[in-house]
């Protein structure tokens, strides 16, 4: 058995800031461990730009943004086995993986960082009904179609979910000769960014549709069209507003789920809600040496966050690695009023440590708020906002020391 | 008016269906309706209710509906032209569980056997959709075929498990009852099990049914248990019967529909297809859904089939291991269907429903077929979260208004075996049925065949990688680098599994037929990710265009055209 001071499970944006971070802070024993057959994660196939604006002041094309960091693991010499599924993590850190050139492969790790992602919620998640032809796919394979394979796999598109990959597909079948009929949002307000609905959309009088979803599939052999209805507050159809759309492709853009079967291997406790690890402000799952980065804890909307908190995951597992880790107090963050989830849950109270940042999802679109951190009675820190829309993550950094360990500590917003 | 009419018409009062647009006639005991009627559902509930008569033996119905389904004939004349193709002794038209096992027991004799379907792959029409359980047999009449081969056909398939190495969990079966009334009439099935022979039946508290199935529902006062319930994967059983059968010599012939038989003097002598003319001495009529269709080739149609649609809803893995034992619900009145059970690869399954379509094709699913499958399910099982769905689909039964099997030769043209209304126990019965066809394909043949001296009932089958342990795994990628590439990241799929599939015994040419073989995109991702990569590989193994798979057969093409610049790779 091969052992490795530090196993990087996934080489996707998490994965591959995670590698830089350690690799400059002195871990010199890295492995990253790829299942696809080159670096980037889905970024390989993310070719439309607005990634890196807050990391990199500038907007990159996802493979660009991914390159960078590429560029960094080459010029460090990171050793990386790509086309490398991993099977079984432990809690005591053991891997076993699998490639086609060394076979099975067993790993001891001192530390592991997983960055394996998230994956697309698909249509029975959305409870579509009807019949189950050819030509209903998730964004995320229509766009490996057309970006990477270079095939179209429709003519006539209808769009279920205004999330970020369903406006980006929308522009992206468009200027491939795709006529598509529309965008359709279950819920009243968009589901992606709002640069994306000006950019992908209106600049392609590609209609949304609020508060109305696609009810039923027809077609017995490949799509022949849809049913579409409004829905009322309980989300469900509403009776007498069906409408049927010809259409030979049905693109769902339906939400993104961590993709945590490894980490239910290990035996880590996951969060009901972000349906990722349980972590502290280290990164630190529930398992010791286990520490996580970007999506498999908790789905971000933008990379520049999952690469930061690869960064973070990084510096935990240095740490760990280093034995500088210190048993200190862990302190639960309560995701307070209009706050329906914190990433991470808890803070890692460690002396060397200033602060830590905390990222969250706000429940309903907000004007002019304030986000505020609350230590028992006392307010630590207020955080001004203009807009706060569920889409969109907010982060807040909150200073260690002034978190009073023995009450309870929440975020909240206020308007 | 004579007892019949007046039995008849009381039905149809019932049913709200009007006589005077309705014509029967009764000949061999069978009744044979025309006309038209208001409803679709009606008019199966009032042919059901007069099968039930003691006089009828089956109805055939050709009373159309709103619903109906007008379906055009195909003209055999340009097919016949074609000429002879091939000349087979014994001919199978349907390649489901019934087929592929008739073949598969037949292929012992020394024998040229064919199997055709229509479709483009093994059991793509009811078997596909079947939950695979295998029943005990004590809902079944007594003295009904379903009686007769569903008890047999239980206890046959621990050696057809063994000889041809699919999955099989004989885990037992639970009726559950939440009040009186349930245990009334659960004792009342277990007086019928009793009668139908199933072994170990018995009647069990609420308690000791929770002991062996800790998350049934605390409310469940009593259970009727049947140990000797089972369950299979019914791809899986089908794929096996295949290709033992054509490791005996027998062959299959996908995309090939039937459009017409031929007579010589009473006697068959082939079919029409749509790929020509083959000759045959017998002919066995396994088309499942279609049985009614073939049948009146010969005019020998004596029975109708009446697709029943059942939806079944698949969950999450990450419930593996919460409920081993399939669970029922004692039926109110005439409700039927399936409950909470997992399958042999884990995956928890609840279904199927049942309701009676028009279209023997709709394989839609209603937002009333997956309420009742989801809360039939919640209302019988406990620590199961309903969200955790990945997939429902429907498939059909094949059912005729006497509701039993029909397993017999013609009476009408020698030669000619119907294996019709194979429904529920059909895939518990599948052994007993083949053994039973066996016997009377021997009749029908002027000669009798010897056995051949190296029938080989074995089915020589690579372990699945997930099932290897790391040893075996090792020596599998050793052998074969192809092992080594994941490429169905749910279920752990290898491209060595994939490529197996592509050129076996019965060649996989579809997605959708990779996935039953391999269980690559059957899992929470649906095909997310593997999809594009199985597409890729089937392209590349058959030597086509990617835009020429398809995800089932002709018409459900993947890819539409090529982008503007062909993408990364060129």
């Amino acid at each position: 058995m091969k052992t490795v001071d530090l196993v990087i499970i996934g080489g996707g944006p998490a994965g591959l800031a995670t590698a830089v971070k350690a690799h400059e802070l002195g871990v010199k024993d890295i492995l990253i461990l790829e299942r696809d057959i080159q670096l980037g994660g889905i970024l390989q196939q993310c070719i439309h730009d607005g990634f890196g604006l807050h990391r990199f002041g500038k907007q990159l094309s996802g493979s660009s943004y991914a390159q960078k960091f590429i560029d960094k693991v080459e010029e460090y010499n990171i050793p990386v086995m790509c086309n490398t599924m991993v099977l079984d993590v432990s809690a005591d850190k053991k891997i076993v993986a699998v490639n086609p050139e060394m076979g099975l492969i067993e790993i001891e790790a001192k530390a592991i960082v997983l960055a394996m992602g998230c994956r697309e919620r698909t249509r029975p998640q959305v409870r579509i009904l009807g019949t189950r032809p050819a030509g209903v796919m998730t964004a995320g394979a229509v766009q490996r179609y057309i970006n990477v394979e270079g095939w179209k796999t429709g003519t006539r598109a209808v769009i279920l979910g205004s999330g970020d990959i369903g406006l980006i597909m929308a522009r992206r079948m468009t200027l491939e000769g795709v006529s598509v009929e529309g965008v359709y949002e279950v819920m009243p307000n968009l589901g992606g960014l709002r640069r994306n609905k000006a950019q992908c959309l209106d600049d392609y009088n590609i209609p949304l549709h609020l508060a109305t979803t696609v009810v039923s599939v027809h077609g017995k052999k490949r799509v022949e069209g849809v049913t579409v209805a409004k829905v009322g507050p309980d989300r469900l159809p509403v009776p007498g507003t069906e409408r049927y759309i010809a259409c030979d492709l049905l693109v769902l853009s339906v939400g993104l789920i961590p993709e945590n079967e490894l980490s239910r291997t290990a035996g880590i406790a996951l969060h009901p809600i972000t349906k990722g690890p349980v972590v502290d402000s280290s990164m630190m799952s529930s398992a010791e040496g286990i520490f996580v980065a970007g999506n498999v804890g908790a789905v971000f909307d933008l990379v520049d966050y999952v690469s930061a908190t690869g960064e973070v995951a990084a510096a935990g597992a240095t740490t760990y690695l280093e034995e500088k880790r210190v048993a200190s107090v862990e302190k639960d963050v309560i995701a307070g009023e209009q706050v329906s989830f914190v990433f991470p849950q808890k803070l890692h109270i460690d002396p060397q440590q200033e602060k830590a940042t905390v990222y969250l999802r706000v429940r309903s679109t907000m004007r002019k708020v304030k986000l505020e951190v609350v230590s028992g009675d006392e307010v630590i820190v207020t955080k001004r906002e203009n807009f706060v829309t569920p889409p969109e993550m907010v982060s807040v950094e909150i200073p260690l020391d002034k978190v009073d360990t023995m009450k309870d500590l929440s975020i909240r917003v206020v308007e | 008016m004579s007892s019949f009419e007046s039995s008849m018409k009381e039905i149809a009062a019932k049913h709200e269906i009007d006589v005077t647009k309705i014509t029967w006639e009764i000949k061999d005991e069978v009744v044979y309706f025309a006309g038209n009627a208001h409803e679709w559902s009606a008019m199966v509930a009032f042919c059901q209710g007069v099968a039930k008569l003691p006089e009828v033996k089956n109805v055939v119905s050709h009373i159309t509906t709103p619903e109906s389904v007008q379906k055009q004939a195909i003209d055999p004349t340009p097919y016949k032209e074609m000429g002879v193709v091939k000349e087979v002794d014994v001919l199978i038209i349907g390649a489901g569980v019934s087929g592929c096992g008739i073949a598969r027991e037949l292929s012992r004799y020394d024998l040229n056997i064919l199997v055709l379907d229509k479709n483009s792959d093994i059991s793509e029409g009811t078997t596909k959709s079947n939950n695979g359980m295998i029943h005990s047999g004590y809902d079944t009449k007594p003295n009904s075929l379903k009686a007769k081969y569903g008890v047999k056909g239980n206890a046959m398939y621990t050696q057809w498990s063994e000889e041809l190495g699919f999955h099989f969990n004989r885990t037992g079966s639970f009726v559950c009852g939440f009040n009186q009334a349930d245990m009334d009439k659960i004792q009342e099935l277990y007086e019928n099990g009793v009668k139908n022979g199933v072994p170990d039946i018995e009647v069990i508290s609420g308690d000791r049914a929770r002991e062996i199935e800790p998350n049934l529902s605390d409310e469940m006062i009593g259970a009727l248990w049947t140990p000797s319930a089972g369950y299979v994967e019914p791809y899986e059983v089908t794929l096996a019967l295949a290709e033992n059968a054509i490791d005996n010599g027998a062959e299959i012939l996908l995309h090939t529909e039937v459009v017409d038989i031929l007579q010589e003097d009473g006697k068959v002598a082939g079919v029409v297809t749509t790929k020509g003319i083959i000759l045959a001495k017998v002919i066995i009529n396994a088309a499942g859904l279609y049985t009614d269709e073939i049948a009146r080739m010969i005019d020998d149609e004596f029975y109708t089939i009446h697709p029943r649609r059942g939806t079944i809803a698949l969950f999450d893995k990450e419930n593996k291991g919460k409920l081993h034992t399939f669970a029922g619900k004692a039926p109110s009145s005439f409700t039927k269907g399936g409950g909470p059970q997992e399958t042999p690869e884990g995956t928890l399954l609840w279904g199927p429903s049942a309701k009676e379509v028009a279209d023997k094709e709709d394989l839609g699913v209603d937002r009333d077929d997956l309420d009742f499958v989801i809360d039939k399910g919640l209302e019988l099982t406990k620590n199961i979260d309903g969200n955790s769905l990945i997939a429902y689909f429907s498939g059909n039964r094949a059912a005729t208004f006497k509701e039993d099997f029909v397993v017999e030769a013609s009476k009408k043209v020698k030669g000619f075996i119907h294996v019709a209304g194979i429904q529920s126990p059909g895939l518990a019965s599948s052994p007993a049925i083949a053994e039973a066809v066996v016997g009377l394909t021997l009749g029908e043949l002027e000669e009798k065949p010897r056995e051949k001296a190296n029938y080989n009932p074995h089915r020589v089958h690579q372990k699945e990688f997930r099932d290897c342990t790391n040893e075996e795994k090792k020596a599998l990628i050793a052998k074969n680098p192809a092992y080594g590439r994941i490429v169905c990241r749910c279920e752990t799929v290898t491209e060595g599994e994939i490529l197996d599939a592509i050129h076996g015994k019965v060649p996989a040419t579809t997605v959708d037929a990779v996935k039953r073989r391999t269980r690559s995109g059957m899992g929470r991702c649906q095909g997310g990710f593997c999809g594009s990569r199985v597409l890729e590989i089937l392209a590349r193994e058959l030597q086509v265009s990617p835009a020429e798979i398809t995800l089932k057969g002709k018409g459900s093409e993947i890819l539409t055209a090529k982008t503007r610049n062909g993408g990364l790779e060129q």
